[in-house]
């Protein structure tokens, strides 16, 4: 008789022991794939709201602005570096930015004033999409302007509203225009929340006398399956009189707190399953005690050590199989229920919560991904593995004739 | 004199009122002293009340602009200036009334009150930061004045102070190192250092004359340290004293009047 029908059998012969071993492990299972799948979509949604709102995969800025912004530290000569960029495989946006002051009433408050290219804007990144009332910018109302979350309940704004923006033009006069509010961000990030205020690139160079080039290209690769790293150095020798960064470099915290979220769900599968372990460990344990006699006799028939050894683990592999296929079954179908359905936090998350500087989604998508599958599965395997160690060991080396006459 | 140019001239009166009006701690000679002559000084810039007409000269390595100035203060506290060219911004006004400061913009016809995030940014496109005019009457508050050489230099008799910060005052400057002539306390430069004790930026002082019957210097020229080439300087084209200036013309209503 083969080993796999052996262990087969000596499951069966303690159903409900078997069962229960079973259930708890697919029971952790089901709840670490499915936490798995929450996580990746968390991950998802931060690099998103990163990458895809307002940082850009890449950035490309004038020598020295990084360091100390200034409204003369221009890229120049953009519309053409724009079309090179485009036949080199990637897609930019210019844009503007200065200081300023917005005021409405009695209120008021410091404003990073933005101006955007409307077209190119809305192709490369997310935030015209990411409008909560009233509607992004447009080339036919100039007069009309988008600001962040905070900065509209700062300055009690709502859509429609007249807000006074006050700033140095390039030519050191004060530059002050009446705006009206045409649009609220949803909550973006610290930064655009609290003090994005955004126009149109024409209306930004008008009011500040800003005629031409950028203090900022947002940049896109438009192979994304070129590696981040790779596109970074390669638009950086296009643009050697320029500095290049990738957002993982602009954002290293982000960027470290995404890389070590991977190793957060390595911590809590191990938390998890290691108390399914001790349990499998248990188990394991007391099917051993009990059949401590038996095994004694099928040592005497000539089992190897060996075999008990591999008989014991096969017995477990079975248990854990099964609890692979139940928690598959189980934590599959919530994964994605979740990635269509979210689950919606907007009654318990703060307007305008981040993480890192990243806007914080109130509903929570699932992301099933390989990972996301495979992590918990292999991990279930593992600390089961590791549990059936001991009670395995332990009959492999019982004495033939002290296990038979064991009471 | 007016109130931008008290602010410019190193806002030294409160240091002085200060040690007026200090109860009777008996203060070391040498700061006594330093005080004492930081109130002479502060008086040549000072009055109850003034009015005057200043023009600022900024030259940046972006741009060079000329702005004429009208000035009113009364006391301390208050302050009000107005542009009178060029005509682009001619009107826009700023109110300093105790710690606020308030600019009025003709174009929007808006009144706008600075909050603190402004408060370092710069004032009418100059070297100087609206916390300039704001802070300077609270010097004496949060400095200490010693007198570090009395002397000759470069030929004249001079006096050099030093206002150090007080441990827990909230302040800009790391330091700053003033020069007086010896005889009738003229302000000569002014040195002004950061936290790092690096120079942040020199205030001279120059062309002494009488006006609004005081002899004061009429030339004020404040050169940052980190750009070199670029200044601002004021020229006082009028200056009267001791005005009758109600409070009310420091008032909201009349910082829109045009």
């Amino acid at each position: 008789m083969n080993l796999l029908s052996f262990a087969l059998k000596n499951c069966k012969r303690s159903p409900a022991r078997t069962w229960i071993t079973i259930g708890a492990m697919a029971f952790a299972g089901a709840i670490m794939i499915f936490y798995a799948s929450l996580i990746a979509g968390w991950l998802a949604a931060m690099e998103r709201n990163a990458v895809g709102m307002d940082l850009g995969e890449l950035q490309v800025h004038a020598q020295g602005y990084r360091d100390d912004p200034d409204l003369y530290k221009r890229i120049e000569d953009v519309e053409t570096l724009v079309a090179a960029l485009a036949r080199a495989g990637f897609a930019a946006a210019p844009r503007l930015f200065s200081g300023g002051l917005a005021a409405a009433g009695n209120a008021s408050s410091g404003v990073q004033l933005r101006g955007v290219d409307l077209d190119r804007e809305r192709e490369l990144t997310l935030l015209p999409r990411h409008v909560w009332q009233g509607e992004w910018l447009a080339a036919e109302d100039p007069a009309g302007a988008v600001i962040g979350r905070k900065l509209a309940r700062i300055l009690g704004l709502t859509v429609g509203d007249e807000v006074v923006l006050v700033a140095q033009a390039a030519d050191g006069s004060t530059a002050n225009e009446l705006f009206r509010v045409r649009g609220i961000l949803k909550s973006v990030g610290e930064g655009v929340d609290r003090s994005g205020f955004f126009l149109g690139a024409a209306a930004f160079r008008s009011l500040l006398l800003v005629p031409d080039g950028a203090h900022q290209l947002v940049v896109k690769r438009l192979d994304g399956s070129e590696g981040l790293a790779v596109a970074t150095s390669r638009l950086a020798r296009l643009l050697p009189a320029c500095e290049v960064r990738n957002w993982q470099e602009l954002q290293p915290v982000l960027a470290r707190l995404l890389a070590m979220s991977d190793i957060s769900l390595v911590i809590m599968l191990l938390i998890t399953y290691v108390a399914v372990g001790i349990l499998t460990l248990n188990t394991q344990l007391m099917n051993v005690f009990e059949r401590i006699p038996e095994i004694g006799v099928m040592k005497a028939l000539g089992f190897s050590p060996w075999s008990i050894f591999f008989l014991i683990l096969t017995e477990s592999a079975i248990q854990v199989t099964a609890a692979v296929l139940l928690a598959l079954a189980a934590g599959l179908p919530f994964s994605f229920y979740f990635s269509a359905n979210p689950i919606d936090f907007s009654d318990f998350v703060a307007t305008s919560s981040t993480i890192a500087g990243v806007a914080l989604d109130a509903k929570w998508y699932c992301v099933v991904t390989v990972d996301s599958v495979l992590l918990p599965v292999f991990f279930l395997y593992l600390i089961a593995g590791l549990s059936i160690l001991y009670p395995a060991g332990k009959a492999a080396l019982l004495n033939p004739l002290a296990a038979i006459s064991h009471r | 004199m007016s109130r931008l140019c008290f602010a410019i001239s190193l806002c030294l009166v409160p240091a002085l009122l200060f040690s007026l009006l200090a109860p009777a701690r008996a203060l070391p000679p040498e700061e006594a002293e330093a005080r004492a002559i930081l109130l002479e000084i502060d008086e040549l810039w000072r009055a109850s009340s003034s009015q005057g007409q200043v023009r600022m000269q900024v030259r940046t390595a972006n741009y060079t602009r000329t702005l004429v100035l009208e000035t009113w203060s009364k006391g301390k506290d208050r302050s009000l200036v107005r542009i009178s060219a060029p005509l682009k911004e001619k009107d826009t006004a700023s109110l300093k009334s105790g710690a606020t400061m308030y600019t009025y913009l003709p174009r929007t016809d808006r009144t706008i009150r600075l909050t603190s995030s402004m408060m370092m940014g710069s004032w009418m496109g100059s070297h100087f930061t609206n916390d300039d005019l704001v802070k300077e009457s609270r010097l004496s508050e949060d400095y200490a004045p010693a007198i570090t050489f009395r002397g000759e230099r470069d030929g004249e008799r001079i006096v050099e102070f030093t206002l150090t910060p007080h441990p827990e005052a909230a302040v800009v400057w790391g330091r700053i190192v003033m020069t007086v002539t010896d005889r009738g306390h003229l302000p000569l430069v002014a040195f002004y250092y950061d936290d790092d004790n690096n120079l942040a930026r020199t205030i001279t002082f120059h062309d002494i004359k009488e006006l609004g019957g005081r002899r004061l210097p009429t030339r004020l020229k404040v050169v940052p340290a980190d750009k070199p080439g670029e200044y601002t300087e004021l020229v006082y084209e009028s200056l009267r004293f001791d005005l009758e200036l109600p409070d009310s013309f420091f008032s909201l209503l009349e910082l829109r009047r045009r």
